[in-house]
């Protein structure tokens, strides 16, 4: 009986944990009325990656070789409701409990976004950008094995511009 | 009456003689000590029916959530799904940028108060 219990919560577990995803909130609310949602799989990522480098630059910015080391896109934007809380508030769990750091947040009339990763000191694995102002929640979740050296340059060189 | 040697000893066709046997006389008690002895198997048997199933449904859900179905891409094109990831990095440097704005800011004000002290 000591050993079912046991398995019992391993499982629950396993599954609490399967939730804690950008896929996963993709494909909680990506259905819901009212709500734009974008997804861009590792397939297209791939298919993507065979555009010229050439094509792939925005000014002075190369994207490819980033471009080339993404898995996945997620994009939720939820117009202001309960399902739009739900949102922030798993996507704050689901940092917390998935370990990112927060990069960054900005704070500019009532509109807050937080920039989140996860990875280590070469290689980020999961970017989170959530943005609430009054009328809206965005998520935009990217998967990949992103050189942090290449996305901060990347991210630096865009500033700028 | 034999020892524990001399039983262990034996095969098992003797066994079986031996127990045909109807001249050796059974003591009256033995079904009785023998079942002290033996634990009754049956409400093992009626907990883990129902636990197994049960296991089994945990362990089919847990499958179900597991496998799931393929995520349907939004662009069929990958320029317009480039498009959309360079629309991405774009917000993500412009809240970046406003950041290093406002530090910039901060930073100039902070040189001023400097300045005229």
């Amino acid at each position: 009986m000591k050993k079912f219990y046991i398995l019992l919560v391993m499982l629950l577990v396993s599954v609490s944990a399967l939730a804690q995803n950008g896929r996963a909130l993709y494909e909680k609310y990506s259905d819901l009325p009212d709500v734009e949602a974008v997804y861009i799989s590792p397939a297209m990522f791939r298919l993507i990656g065979r555009i010229p480098d050439v094509e792939l630059q925005d000014g002075s910015v190369n994207f490819g070789p980033l471009i080339k080391s993404l898995s996945g896109l997620y994009i939720l934007n939820i117009p202001q409701s309960d399902a739009a809380a739900n949102l922030a508030d798993e996507v704050n769990r689901f940092v917390k409990k998935g370990n990112y750091e927060l990069l960054m947040e900005a704070k500019d009339n009532g509109e807050v976004t937080r920039m989140y990763t996860v990875g280590d000191d070469k290689v980020v694995n999961s970017l989170v950008m959530l943005t609430r102002d009054g009328s809206e929640t965005s998520f935009i979740c990217l998967d990949g094995s992103m050189p942090r050296e290449q996305l901060e340059a990347l991210i630096a060189d865009a500033a700028k511009d | 009456m034999k020892n524990l040697d001399e039983i262990t000893r034996l095969g098992a066709d003797d066994l079986d003689r031996i127990s045909l046997d109807e001249s050796i006389p059974v003591p009256e008690e033995l079904a009785t000590r023998i079942g002290s002895v033996t634990k009754p198997r049956t409400r093992r048997i009626l907990w883990s029916i129902p636990a197994a199933a049960a296991l089994a449904a945990l362990v089919a859900v847990g499958i179900g959530l597991t496998r799931k179905p393929a995520l349907e891409d939004t662009f069929d094109d990958p320029y317009l799904a480039y498009a959309e990831v360079e629309k991405v990095f774009s917000k993500i440097s412009g809240t970046v940028a406003y950041g290093a704005d406002k530090v910039s800011d901060t930073e100039s004000r902070i040189d001023k108060i400097s300045y005229w002290k």
